[in-house]
């Protein structure tokens, strides 16, 4: 008997709606918690520090502001770290992990569209990354800045939560189309996001715009730390494209990325080794 | 969605997610005052100074008094005679008996041509208040009360003086001292009994709270002053757009401090930046190889984003003890030598 093939929308809600737990109660899961109780680790310390009436961080013996430490630790913590580690790790592992659990043969052969496969899962890693990235950094937040800083400096994290989210899909998106062409992603992964962008980044030129960095470290509202030579290095060299170029450069890679992942799904023959 | 489990995890991380949020945006619209949720910055004698104070000081002077620095400097300070005659006179000696100084100034109109009317000096001592008031009353003041305080008036003798300066100093607490013009001390006594003082002036108390082992700061908004203060359009219009700044500094064995400046916008804040760069590339090769004024020069530190500058320092002691060798080395008769 013939089943109905359901609609790509239907489809991708249903893959996402069991990708998602699975997602969330994955030993990967333990590994994201980790990355992201660092900083909130961190911020309690600060703020248990403050508490005994010391600064947790000074420069020329004066005291660093709360808002301070926390651009330092979105940029060197977040941006530059845990966005591309999860990109990474979760992205390349939409398709790849099927293929090694040998359970993609399950889901095509389901009545539904082999992309609508790939969009679930990409939801779902989208919804499972904000659910923990981003209340983590609201509890940094509110942490470190004291609450009558926060009229202030409110609006900057909040384009420091959209950042993130930003980061977290296009990062999800161009690793989601590495996880479904190559055959090693993780190790491709792995080099494009800390070789590759961090050293085109701290070179002269336009190679740097061919990397997801660029645009989006040209958005943070916080002074950008100089804390090695890489980083004085990159903000040598630091350009500023204005915001709308940064955001068209970001929806355009997550859109075509996304894009040409689904593409490889529906094309791709993938031989399950035995 | 999927189980219990996942749903409750959602749940909770949705939670904290709006709560953030509407802190946020509860705090953006309507503002929190700095001592909602916690002390005030800064010391208390704040609660004195009138909410439209537009510079505020502060030296903790026993501090600086005891410091390294102070000590050397003493041996070359001139005779103690003058100091005695003061401390013979009002009781007062002003290195063990003075704790604390609050300077604050609130623009008037006019105050160019009256400078003093617009400060006002809280100072935290161990007074012996008969000894000031009788002395005081002796020079020719006047005692009165002011909302259940003890202000001690001086007039103006110069009658044709259209700004006469009638200065006053009240007693507000104990060991606390308000100086100032009349109007000024009035105005310090009604700031703390109606609770409408520079604590709920949120953009100032914000700037306070940054400042941190700080002996000596400074706090103000730069535009009130340079409105009020009559300078001339020439130079008014030269000044960078500058609303606030705040300078704190640490005394004791050395000095290191910081200064910070918020600009109108940030392409005057770059501006400065940029400036500021400039002369600091400058003094680092004139410093050469110097070893004081290259310590000297690499200490400096310019930072800031958006619309804020800062630039700060660091001399420890051994620079100083270069610095004076230096200046040893420079004196008359050596050169003649």
């Amino acid at each position: 008997m013939s089943q109905q093939k359901m609609s790509f929308v239907g489809a991708s809600r249903r893959v996402f709606d069991l990708s998602l737990g699975e997602m969330l109660w994955s030993r990967r899961t333990i590994f994201m918690a980790l990355v992201v109780g660092g900083p909130v680790l961190l911020a309690l310390i600060v703020k248990g520090v403050e508490m005994f009436g010391m600064s947790a961080l000074r420069v020329n013996g004066q005291k660093v502001a709360g808002i301070g430490i926390f651009g330092v630790m979105i940029w060197v913590l977040f941006l530059r770290f845990i966005v591309p580690v999860l990109g990474v790790f979760y992205g390349t592992a939409l398709m790849a992990d099927e293929v090694e659990d040998k359970t993609l043969t399950y889901l095509f052969t389901r009545p539904i569209p082999r992309g609508a496969v790939l969009v679930g899962k990409f939801l779902a890693y989208l919804a499972c990354t904000f659910l923990v990235v981003l209340p983590s950094v609201m509890i940094v937040y509110f942490l470190l800045v004291p609450l009558s800083e926060v009229p202030g400096t409110f609006g900057n994290l909040l384009v420091d939560l959209g950042l993130l989210a930003l980061g977290l899909a296009v990062y999800g998106g161009v690793f989601a189309f590495v996880g479904a062409f190559f055959k090693r992603p993780l190790v491709i992964g792995l080099i494009f996001a800390f070789g590759w962008e961090q050293v085109v980044l701290a070179l002269p030129g336009y190679l740097k715009q061919l990397t997801i960095a660029f645009y989006l470290q040209a958005l943070v509202p916080h002074a950008m730390p100089s804390d090695g030579v890489a980083s004085l290095l990159q903000g040598m060299f630091r350009e500023n494209p204005p915001a709308w170029v940064c955001l068209a450069w970001l929806f355009t890679y997550l859109g075509g990325f996304l894009y040409l992942a689904t593409r490889v799904v529906e094309k791709k023959e993938y031989i399950l080794e035995q | 969605m999927s189980n219990k489990k996942t749903r409750y995890f959602v749940a909770v991380m949705g939670t904290i997610l709006a709560v953030g949020l509407g802190t946020g945006l509860v705090a953006s619209y309507m503002g929190l005052p700095v001592s909602v949720f916690s002390r005030a910055a800064g010391p208390e004698e704040l609660q004195y100074v009138p909410a439209d104070a537009a510079v505020v000081a502060y030296a903790n002077v026993r501090d600086v008094m005891s410091s390294q620095l102070r000590q050397r400097f003493k041996a070359i300070e001139p005779s103690q005679d003058e100091k005695n005659q003061f401390e013979e006179k009002t009781g007062l000696n002003l290195e063990q008996d003075v704790d604390s100084i609050v300077a604050a100034v609130i623009p008037k109109d006019g105050m160019a041509n009256n400078p003093a009317g617009s400060f006002l000096i809280l100072a935290r001592a161990r007074y012996q208040a008969s000894r000031l008031e009788a002395l005081a009353v002796e020079h020719g003041a006047v005692v009165s009360d002011y909302q259940g305080k003890r202000l001690i008036t001086h007039q103006d003798e110069d009658l044709n003086d259209p700004t006469p300066d009638n200065m006053a100093f009240g007693f507000l607490e104990a060991d606390l001292v308000a100086f100032g013009s009349v109007e000024s001390v009035k105005a310090s006594i009604d700031a703390r009994a109606t609770n409408r003082n520079v604590v709920s002036n949120n953009d100032m108390m914000k700037l306070v709270n940054e400042i941190d082992n700080a002996n000596a700061w400074a706090v103000g908004k730069f535009d009130a002053i340079a409105a009020k203060a009559g300078l001339p359009a020439e130079i008014t219009s030269a000044m960078p757009s500058i609303s606030w700044f705040s300078a704190a500094g640490h005394i004791n064995g050395g000095v290191s401090g910081t200064f910070k400046a918020q600009a109108k916008d940030e392409a005057t804040a770059k501006n400065l930046r940029d400036v500021m760069g400039g002369f600091l590339a400058m003094a680092k090769m004139q410093a050469g190889t110097k070893p004081g004024m290259q310590q000297l020069a690499d200490s400096l530190i310019i930072s800031g984003e958006g619309n804020s500058v800062a630039l700060a320092f660091s001399i420890p002691s051994e620079l100083i003890d270069i610095l004076e060798q230096m200046a040893k080395g420079r004196q008359p008769g050596q050169i003649q030598q």
